[in-house]
């Protein structure tokens, strides 16, 4: 068998009850510790796949600042892990990894909130859901009704999502709530491919497959008044989770750039304990393409996540019979969960300015940090976490201690715990839509294995996860949220 | 033939052949058959040719599924059986299948793309080995 099934056995030692090393001993050409962040018990799940190893061998990197990191919803990746940050130093030959990104650049979450309560949306909620499922594309092989052509796209890419307002599909009230203003600057659209350009044609405005999706959700509990009041959450509103990419065209920026940084490691003289963490100098001709094409991928997924509350906006429109301003039906937030941005921190004393990755984890900056919009600042910025479609998802609010720990930086999701194989086997033939029917959430998926394989099951319980993150100071808990309508590719 | 095999959020696809050759077919049929898992019901009316350059076996491998993935996601073309010659300087190959319906392709999975994670092509037993894990 593959070492799918082999669990990680090498040392975790602990240093608060919130986090774990790894010393840089465990392995020769570990730079810096790894520090997973997990309670007792979510470090035994952790365990169970090679994710661990995986943190250790981002140590590897050249420039790696502080500690390789892991968020409490790690699980095992390709090369990274999911659920890993990593910062590096540009003026200590630090390097760029499209593999520290992921092949879906800025795959992120949006919540909309709306002035619908849950007993006003009930009695229409299938009906909903159905609407929402007919008129946004979800799935493989589906085109969205925007099709850019490649002049467009490259504007979108050099403009991100202030250009839709043009365009009459955003307002500047979706820019200002989006992290970096929906707009990542130097991007170079004219180094994304030609391949990558016909992928994503026609793709912006599509929710696309496996853990991707749309709900419609219910405020259920509130843990902070005064951020929740920020944020314009009440308890029992209904709002709208977002979660998505930069689609084929930012696969196939991640591909290209792996295929070009092939043998790139060994031509600046960087070893690497695994093939899929290629990697280049930023200060390198490739570091410099790939960081170009990698920033118009990004600016692609803010428009792509733009156009689904754009559809979902017109959904509510017309079941509810009313424009959407006036079911004030404008966005919370917009956080970037697979991305890399430079940004300032301080480390050792210093202040230094640092390439971030974060693969499968979510910027969290405090209160007063500049780039936290005017309206959150006392309060920190939005941080939103996805659950599971059975359970819970979450919105908290950056604290301090992410830039003292983790380069300002918490958890993006529950993680996985079952794999997709384990997860089909685990259901036996059950009807996961109707399980979840009576746990009072409508859900509509093109293929029944998606809907299978995506099961509350398959997932950490994310109260939990979300629990680590609070009680380690990386942000704190604001809103949970029940899912009660579920659309998926 | 091959087989799927677990991978915590991904999918691993494994490949035995009795020589290259049929190693690179299968392993085609593999990948297609995560997004369209029926694939015996793909009409063969569609032919299309590939030429590809690579010197290692595991490289040639990633390269020639990231075309058939291509195909896919950029033509929206199901391709289903595949003749491949893999040579010493690269593989020259025929597919043939048909352009997508949703009618009567079941839709399973969306492949973002092949990883090079954990990625082999190997002799075994007389025969070839390959391992590939798909990012989904």
């Amino acid at each position: 068998m593959a070492a799918a099934t082999k669990g990680y056995t090498g040392p975790l030692e602990r240093v608060t009850d919130y986090c774990w090393r790894i010393p840089k001993s465990y392995k020769p050409g570990m730079r810096v510790d790894g520090l997973i962040y997990a309670s007792e018990s979510l470090l035994e799940l952790i365990k169970a796949d090679q994710a661990p190893e995986q943190v250790a061998n981002v140590a590897f990197l050249p420039g790696i600042q502080h500690a390789s990191l892991a968020m409490p919803d790690i699980h095992w990746g390709y090369g990274f892990c999911i659920g890993g940050v990593c910062a590096t130093d540009p003026a200590e030959g630090g390097v760029i990894s499209p593999g520290g990104v992921g092949y879906d650049i800025n795959c992120g979450v949006r919540l909309v909130r709306s002035s619908l309560t849950y007993q006003e949306v009930k009695p229409h909620l299938t009906r909903l859901v159905e609407e929402l499922f007919k008129q946004v594309p979800t799935g493989v092989g589906r085109s969205g009704k925007y099709s850019f052509d490649h002049r467009q796209l490259r504007r979108l890419m050099a403009e991100g999502s202030a250009w839709l307002i043009e365009r009459g599909l955003a307002v500047p009230g979706d820019i200002e709530h989006t992290e970096a203003r929906g707009r990542l600057d130097g991007a170079e659209p004219e180094l994304v491919s030609q391949r990558a350009l016909e992928r994503g044609k026609d793709q912006c405005g599509t929710l696309g497959s496996g853990n991707h999706f749309m709900e419609v959700q219910v405020v259920e509990a509130l843990f902070d008044q005064a951020a929740a009041s920020a944020m314009g959450l009440v308890k029992d509103m209904v709002c709208v989770m977002i979660h998505s990419g930069s689609r084929g065209l930012g696969y196939q920026v991640c591909d290209d750039a792996l295929k070009e940084l092939r043998h790139v490691p060994e031509k600046y003289g960087i070893a690497l304990p695994d093939r899929q963490l290629a990697c280049a100098p930023v200060e390198s001709p490739e570091g410099r393409r790939y960081l170009g094409a990698m920033r118009a991928a990004a600016n692609y997924a803010w428009c792509n996540r733009q156009l689904l509350m754009w559809q979902a906006r017109e959904v509510f429109s017309t079941i509810f019979n009313r424009p959407w301003e006036q079911l004030r039906m404008n966005l919370v937030y917009d956080v970037a969960h697979n991305i890399a941005k430079f940004e300032q921190h301080q480390i050792g004393g210093k202040t230094k300015r640092v390439w971030v990755h974060r693969k499968g984890a979510t910027r969290a900056f405090p209160p007063e940090h500049p780039e936290v919009p005017s309206m959150y600042r006392r309060i920190g910025q939005p941080v939103i976490i996805p659950g599971d479609m059975g359970r819970a998802s979450w919105v908290l609010a950056g604290q301090p201690g992410s830039m003292q720990q983790t380069f300002g930086t918490a958890c993006h999701g529950a993680g996985r715990v079952m794999s997709r194989t384990a997860a089909v086997k685990h259901a036996q033939g059950r009807r996961i839509d109707q399980e979840l029917a009576a746990r009072g959430v409508i859900a509509r998926a093109r293929s029944w294995r998606g809907l299978v394989e995506e099961q509350p099951d398959a997932y950490k319980d994310v109260d939990l996860v979300v629990e680590v993150v609070d009680r380690a100071g990386l942000a704190r808990k604001v809103a949970r949220l029940r899912p009660i309508g579920v659309i998926k590719g | 033939m091959y087989e799927t095999f677990e991978h915590t959020a991904d999918l691993g696809l494994r490949v035995r052949a009795a020589d290259l050759n049929g190693l690179f077919a299968e392993a085609a049929r593999g990948l297609v058959s995560i997004i369209v898992p029926n694939l015996d019901d793909v009409r063969l009316v569609r032919r299309m040719s590939f030429a590809l350059a690579g010197s290692r076996h595991d490289e040639l491998l990633f390269d020639w599924l990231n075309e058939v993935l291509y195909v896919f996601e950029s033509q929206r073309v199901v391709l289903a059986e595949f003749d491949v010659h893999v040579g010493g300087e690269g593989l020259e190959a025929a597919a043939r299948g048909e352009p997508l319906d949703p009618a009567r392709h079941q839709l399973e999975h969306e492949v973002k793309a092949i990883t090079y994670h954990e990625l082999k092509v190997e002799p075994l037993d007389g025969g070839w080995l390959a391992e590939v894990i798909v990012d989904i």
